[in-house]
């Protein structure tokens, strides 16, 4: 899985060992990107997001997909969600 | 009590792109026009939605009155029709004391309609249909002519009335601006206006009390000003050493900038655009060394943009979120250059109704048609949006509620927030009723 | 310790003044602790810890005088900086717009006036050559391709093509020329300057004018090798009395304030203004290493100190820009890309 390579800082600076490319992400991003390390399902981060923030799971959702989409037009991820 | 949630965001780095991103956001928040909610006039009013400052519009121009008669004795601001002919706008200028500045026939009827009289009308333009052509003259307008061919227009309405007309010539010249404005009128370096006015004066029906010249829009050369004024007035008292006509008054145009973003300047507006004091002081002083003293023609100015861009807001909603190929974000909105014509050459300002937590990411900004020409902002810098998200762009008030187009939809309301902050409707929404009116089938169609 | 702010510490190909400044600084009479500016987190400066202790992300100029001014009163507040010595072209209509501002607030700056920055624009250059007695190329200066296809035919080639502000090309053939003309339309716009190519040696003054007509320190130098964006690379000093005193009438005569360089082709007795800057050239080191520190004698201008005027320096000083490598940890950088700041 291509996030296992990943350094990731608490600061959300985030560098691919593998092709040199650094990123930043923002709060919500990199919880999204822990919780993804951590093995849970989109559905389950959404959750945590509609606990987090009070938003709802639809829009958690929503946006998590946008998140991945991007990560995806990196290389930094793979269609295939779950 | 939750955290503020940013929707997430992920950017890549790249040399050249790593640039300073937190000192630009609190500037990007707007919450009320002249003290009404944004949000309340959306949900008032509809989005997208033209907003405009009555207490701008007038503290506006009782600046520049103020400014340029501190510099010269007699001025006379004549208000830009085509800027923007809304009849409430053209009212509040009318009520200050502005004339009108037409430079057509529908123009010149609708400052009639207004109840502005002729002899208030400056008639400038490149066609002035012959009909209209002869109501000004009798009406009395000030008539600036662009081409030999209305001066033969105006010498055969003089036959028909029997008396002398009273007409203004309008000269281009080099004043050391780019690019030089050199289609309209009578050229002044090449000897044109001189051959034009000897021309006149052969034929003895028309007589030359006014010079014009309009040298462009948004100059940001003050000094350009003060090159045409001095060549104005050269050209005045020799008009009037070898024609003995007596010119009554230089109409310097308008041209003058709004702290708008042209695109292609690199420095924000605030540096790039000199203040208007600037102008005034050059034209004033270009003036009064050159005119003996005492004997002052009247100083006309046409400004429109530097009067009512600044005053005119678009109120607009994000309607669609997307992703583009290259990662960045885009915004379909639902306003685009259907509604802002003049997004074709400045970058707007661009601001949010409320805070967005997150940090600022290229974006851009489309608007709702279906053609690629249809950008509002190619590489805007805003913190992730939500669909529904309300922008205001501005300034918008010059050029874009004339020149904006009727198609695949309708053309939205226009308000004005009036000095006592009350928001009253001064253009309605177009209905299908509107745009079908002036159609017919014919009868083997129906 | 005074606290300065410089930047321009863009040390690449083609190179910011920040560096040159920053070492004639150090190596002044004052005692200075230096903030870097930089636009972009991997200005080099930014990296070099030893010449510079504390380094900021500026927003770009274009985003607006509010956030520009924010930031630097963030940057004032955060490091009790005193003083900003700006050295890029894009950057100094703000500075100095702000000039006042920034001085209600403390910070103090040593710059030129508005009008002084306008005569950068090369449709300026004949006014100024002619105001300090000397010439410019043969310059015509054209707001059309049909004026530009005339003058063509009525030029020597090679000829310069160059824009208002920014760029200018070489060419040699009319094609080439048409080539560059349409470049400098398509991204600056008109006019455009064509001038024609004076031989000659190609040398530069770089000064401090104090405003009133004087002036703290002049050093000429001409060019020996230039890289192939026109850099120089190697250089020497001289003492051409013609360029020295038309360097001393421009101050005089224009009353210029703050750092500039003027651009000269030297050809016998005939000087050549090729170009005005506002500010610090790059290769400013060079004016610190024959002893006149023009850059602590700004500060110290800007202090409202009274510098040195002293500006007896040796002909034949050889100047040797060199590269240099640095390795580092990704730690600095993250921190500039998250923070703005190190």
């Amino acid at each position: 899985m291509k996030l296992k390579r990943l350094a990731i800082s608490e600061e959300g600076f985030v560098f691919d060992p593998e092709t040199g490319n650094s990123y930043t992400v923002n709060e919500t991003g990199l919880l999204i990107l822990k919780k993804l390390r951590e093995g849970l399902s989109l559905e389950e981060i959404a959750e945590i997001m509609n606990e987090e923030y009070g938003i709802s799971r639809e829009e958690a959702l929503r946006d998590i997909q946008d998140f991945l989409e991007a990560m995806a037009r990196f290389g930094l991820w793979e269609e295939k969600y779950g | 009590m939750k955290r503020p949630y940013q929707k997430p965001t992920i950017l890549k780095l790249q040399v050249g792109f790593l640039r300073e991103k937190k000192s630009s956001l609190s500037r990007m928040v707007r919450q009320e026009i002249d003290g009404v909610p944004v949000a309340e006039l959306a949900e008032k009013f509809g989005s997208p939605l033209f907003v405009f400052s009555e207490k701008r519009l007038r503290e506006q121009f009782r600046y520049l009155k103020r400014l340029f008669e501190g510099h010269y004795p007699r001025v006379e601001f004549s208000w830009s029709y085509k800027t923007n002919y809304l009849d409430a706008i053209c009212r509040i200028f009318h009520q200050e004391g502005a004339t009108a500045e037409v430079v057509s026939n529908f123009e010149y009827e609708k400052a009639r309609r207004l109840g502005v009289p002729g002899d208030q009308i400056v008639f400038n333009g490149p066609y002035k249909p012959k009909e209209i052509l002869r109501q000004a003259v009798l009406e009395g307008a000030r008539i600036n002519v662009d081409s030999l061919d209305e001066i033969l227009d105006l010498e055969e309405i003089a036959r028909e009335t029997g008396e002398k007309l009273r007409i203004g010539l309008r000269v281009n010249m080099d004043t050391g601006i780019y690019p030089r404005w050199d289609r309209f009128g009578f050229n002044l370096e090449s000897g044109e206006v001189l051959n034009v006015a000897r021309r006149i004066a052969a034929g003895g029906r028309l007589e030359v009390v006014g010079l014009h010249c309009h040298q462009g829009t948004f100059i940001l050369e003050p000094e350009a000003y003060g090159r045409a004024a001095e060549k104005l007035v050269d050209l005045s008292q020799k008009l009037e050493n070898d024609f003995g006509w007596t010119i009554e008054y230089l109409d310097l145009g308008g041209g003058f900038p709004s702290r708008n973003r042209l695109k292609g300047l690199y420095l924000p507006p605030e540096v790039a655009v000199p203040p208007l004091s600037e102008y005034a002081e050059k034209i004033a002083r270009a003036l009064l060394t050159r005119l003996p003293a005492g004997d002052y023609p009247l100083l006309i100015l046409e400004t429109g943009r530097a009067l009512v861009d600044e005053a005119g807001f678009l109120i607009t909603t994000v309607r669609a979120l997307k992703r583009l190929p290259d990662g960045r974000r885009a915004y379909i909105l639902d306003a685009g250059v259907n509604l802002l014509f003049t997004a074709f050459w400045y970058h707007f300002r661009v601001e949010v109704e409320r805070e967005i937590p997150g940090p600022p990411e290229p974006c851009v900004l489309y608007g709702p048609l279906c053609m690629n020409i249809d950008v509002v902002e190619e590489s805007a810098l805003l913190p992730p949006l939500a669909r529904g998200t309300r922008l205001v762009l501005s300034p918008v008030g010059a050029y874009n509620v004339t020149q904006w187009m009727q198609f695949i939809t309708y053309r939205p309301r226009v308000v004005l927030v009036t000095e006592n902050g009350n928001a009253e409707v001064i253009r309605e929404a177009e209905t299908l009723e509107d745009i079908v009116r002036r159609e017919k089938i014919p009868e083997h169609l129906k | 310790m005074v606290k300065v702010a410089v930047s321009g510490i863009n040390a690449v190909d083609n190179p910011g003044p920040g560096l040159g400044i920053i070492k004639g600084l150090r190596e002044g009479e004052t005692p200075v602790s230096v903030v870097g500016l930089a636009y972009d987190a991997m200005e080099p400066g930014i990296y070099l810890t030893d010449l510079i202790e504390r380094a900021y992300l500026l927003p770009y100029p274009s985003e607006g005088e509010a956030p520009f001014l924010n930031r630097l009163l963030y940057i004032k507040e955060k490091e009790g900086l005193e003083v900003i010595i700006p050295a890029l072209d894009a950057e100094l209509p703000l500075f100095i717009d702000l000039e006042a501002r920034l001085s209600s607030y403390g910070l103090k700056t040593f710059l030129p006036t508005q009008k002084q920055f306008k005569l950068r624009a090369k449709d300026h250059l004949p006014e100024v050559a002619e105001a300090i007695g000397i010439k410019t190329p043969h310059t015509l200066v054209l707001a059309s391709y049909e004026e530009f296809m005339k003058a063509l035919s009525r030029l020597k080639f090679p000829i310069m093509v160059k824009g208002l502000f920014y760029k200018a090309f070489r060419a040699y053939t009319q094609a080439e020329a048409q080539q560059y003309f349409h470049a400098i339309v398509a991204e600056w716009g008109y006019p455009v300057i064509v001038q024609e190519v004076v031989k000659g040696e190609e040398m530069n003054v770089v000064g401090v004018g104090d405003g009133e007509g004087g002036h703290f320190g002049l050093v000429a130098i001409k060019k020996l090798w230039i890289t192939s964006l026109g850099k120089i690379w190697t250089g020497v000093t001289v003492t051409h009395s013609g360029l020295l005193t038309a360097a001393e009438s421009f101050v005089k005569h224009f009353r210029w304030r703050g750092a500039f360089e003027l651009e000269t082709i030297v050809s016998g007795d005939d000087i050549y203004l090729i170009e005005i800057n506002p500010r610090f050239p790059a290769w400013i080191y060079f004016a610190v290493g024959v002893g006149i520190n023009l850059p602590a004698r700004l500060l110290k201008a800007a202090l409202g100190g009274e510098p040195e005027r002293a500006w007896d320096y040796p002909a034949g000083k050889l100047y040797i820009r060199f590269t240099d490598d640095l390795v580092t940890d990704l730690e600095v950088f993250q921190r500039m890309v998250t923070r703005g700041e190190r």
